[in-house]
């Protein structure tokens, strides 16, 4: 770096604001002086911060109104809470307001994040889907631009957020994946991936590998005035970008040609991008292992599929993802489950992960809904939740899983903007990116309340390792803060669920069970077309939410809205 | 997490309200604002338990210098007491010069 240059990286969150706008046109939207601060770190003994570690500004690019939205990666690495969510989804919520009224602004996302806070775990989650939707909606109107520039990077479901927008500039320090080095190691093993190893880490996940695949548009030194530059520049482009998370047919395409029972190395990858870069993409996606190999194994996605298909033979192009047009009482809907498939060709997808084949499979089956109706009214789809987590492995994260995962996101989410009721049947486990991905872009969320029936953001034994504390520790703090628990009642208590429904046989439903759980879903299908709302503000205002569940993010909504003058 | 309030004599106004530092590791969060009371009220979160005579010797010296009419709410994720020192001098220029 030259003596003139001045770092960006080595700002803090407001300062990197300030230095994004024009010159003196910075004002700050639900500041420090505001003391809206997370309310449950001090329960948990830990210092909160006044403004939750996220700040809202408003000014000028290049003479435009924009609002830039930036994180203090100093404050709890970044990680995204109830109240911090809650900011950054009211804000882009009244950017997408702003434009629907004829009045421009341009969204300016800096990265600097962990993921999800896991001391507030689900209000993370939650808060992560309703801002995924804020940019799916935002990006019709304008480019929605992001930063992502070190020291912690984009990590977790924040990367799923980031796969969504139109332009990603990142420095060659940064880093973007999905799951973190140690995250990785903890859940697959050192031989999956060593997170000392800081070489391996930057060439899977660092700044330029992700720019050299495509993964990012452009590369920024560390410079305020370059960076402050690459943001103006994407908002002059004339012509509308197809976001990566949207090209499924480009991404199943380049897929399927990694042979993942060896390892490919960084630079092997950038050769296969560039070379599948400008090829025609062929119609059809052949996978090598597309076909059963042999007995599938049972599981809750897999049983409850078959169940509200009427036993029907349910339709696949990979055998992990389940699809099928059935009748629910007299209309046609479409049912997608994911279950496990012990011979995937990726190894860390075999028990019913969403994994880089997956994502991208779920997001072809919910988009070809869309481009079917398009002319008829739209029909309902029906997503059926048993995923105990994202793949966590080395070739996914250096083949993007966060985009498989943002994929199989922004589609759901494309489909309920385009009036398809799209409602989630928890059966099962429900976590984290997994859930993301698969569930948590819909209208309505059913669950079954029985024991197997989990929401959470992370196992907790890597939990426990990311937030240095012990496993009883956790459970501990768990009682206090019902969103750090793991089970469903708690999660119930954030107001999220349309129903969580008693007395079924989770595993093995019998027809009644069937029948009581066809009838809720046309409940929820009537209920969405009743309110005509496709936006997922009815988890917000539910009786639940109001009360207790989401009081905060309701508080921080209402205050922004009253400040809000871009 | 504990909770310390402090207070002194004060008589000296201040222009205008400052916010500086990060909750983040060795650093603390200041807020500074002006008040009509004739005395500073300090109020600290730290996540280290047990330095509260520290916290009284740094913020001594501090307003028995700078005799300011202010309310003062500090977040601490560990600073040092140097750290603590150099960040109030921080909040007290923006408090009184303006540019933050």
């Amino acid at each position: 770096m030259g003596v003139n240059n001045q770092s960006f990286i080595e700002l803090n969150g407001r300062e990197r604001a300030q230095a994004i706008l024009d010159q003196g046109t910075f004002f700050e939207l639900l500041g420090p002086f505001d003391g809206i601060e997370s309310p449950h770190l001090p329960k948990q003994n830990i210092v909160p911060q006044s403004d939750d570690g996220v700040i809202i500004a408003g000014g000028l690019i290049a003479g435009e109104p924009a609002v830039v939205i930036s994180i203090e990666g100093g404050f709890q690495g970044g990680g995204i809470g109830e109240v911090s969510g809650a900011k950054i989804a009211g804000a882009l919520e009244l950017a997408l307001n702003n434009h629907k009224k004829g009045i421009p602004v341009r969204p300016v996302f800096l990265f600097d994040t962990g993921g999800v806070r896991l001391q507030e775990a689900n209000y993370g989650l939650l808060s992560i889907s309703e801002i995924g939707s804020a940019v799916v909606a935002l990006r019709e109107h304008t480019p929605v631009v992001g930063v992502i520039s070190g020291n912690v990077g984009c990590f977790g479901g924040m990367s799923i957020t980031a796969s969504l927008f139109s332009y990603l500039i990142m420095t060659k320090e940064a880093r973007f994946g999905l799951n973190g080095p140690e995250v990785i190691e903890q859940e697959a093993g050192v031989e999956e991936f060593d997170a000392r190893d800081r070489s391996l880490i930057w060439k899977t996940i660092g700044g330029i590998q992700r720019y050299e695949t495509g993964f990012a548009d452009a590369l920024a030194q560390d410079d305020v005035t370059a960076i402050q530059r690459a943001v103006q520049e994407t908002f002059q482009k004339k012509e509308k970008v197809t976001s990566k998370t949207e090209q499924v047919d480009f991404y199943r395409h380049l897929l399927s040609k990694v042979d993942p029972s060896e390892k490919l190395a960084s630079d092997q990858f950038q050769e296969l991008y560039k070379a599948t870069k400008n090829e025609p993409i062929p119609s059809t996606v052949s996978y090598s292992l597309n076909e059963v190999p042999g007995n599938m194994p049972n599981s809750r996605g897999r049983v409850w599929i078959n169940a509200l298909i009427n036993d029907e033979e349910a339709d696949f192009e990979i055998p992990s993802v389940l699809y099928k047009d059935a009748l629910l009482g007299r209309e046609k809907v479409r049912y997608i489950s994911v279950v496990p498939n012990p011979y995937n060709r990726f190894l860390r997808a075999r028990k019913g992960e969403v994994g880089l084949d997956e994502g991208w499979a779920i997001a072809k089956h919910v988009r070809e809904v869309i481009k079917e109706d398009r002319n008829q009214s739209p029909r309902p789809i029906i997503a059926i939740v048993d995923v105990p987590s994202q793949a966590y492995g080395y070739h996914e994260e250096l083949l993007g899983i966060h985009y498989a995962c943002g994929a199989a996101a922004d589609a759901y989410a494309a489909a309920r903007l385009a009036g398809h009721p799209v409602i989630t049947l928890i059966v099962g486990k429900a976590i984290s990116g997994a859930f993301l991905a698969h569930g948590y872009q819909s209208n309505r969320i059913v669950a079954l309340k029985d024991e197997g029936v989990n929401v959470h953001a992370m196992s907790k034994q890597s939990a426990a390792r990311i937030t240095k504390r012990s496993i009883k520790e956790l459970e501990e703090a768990s009682k206090k803060v019902p969103s750090m628990a793991y089970d469903i009642e708690s999660f119930a208590s954030l107001g999220a669920l349309y129903e969580l429904v008693s007395g079924i046989q989770a595993e093995q439903p019998t027809d009644r069970d069937v029948q009581t759980i066809q009838d809720i879903l046309t409940g929820a299908v009537e209920d969405v077309r009743r309110e005509g709302v496709y936006d997922l503000s009815s988890r917000l205002y539910s009786e639940q939410a109001r009360k207790e569940g989401r009081k905060a993010s309701l508080v921080v909504r209402g205050e922004l809205e009253r400040q809000w003058n871009i | 997490m504990e909770t310390l309030v402090f207070k002194y004599k004060a008589d000296r106004k201040l222009t205008q309200r400052a916010h500086v530092g990060v909750v983040g590791s060795g650093d603390l969060e200041i807020l500074m604002v002006p008040s009509d009371e004739e005395h500073a009220h300090v109020s600290v979160r730290t996540g280290s338990e047990g330095f509260s005579e520290t916290w009284k010797a740094v913020l001594d010296r501090f307003f028995s210098v700078h005799t300011i009419q202010a309310k003062i709410v500090i977040n601490d994720f560990g600073a040092t007491p140097g750290v603590v020192a150099l960040r109030l001098a921080q909040a007290l220029e923006v408090s009184e010069n303006g540019s933050e």
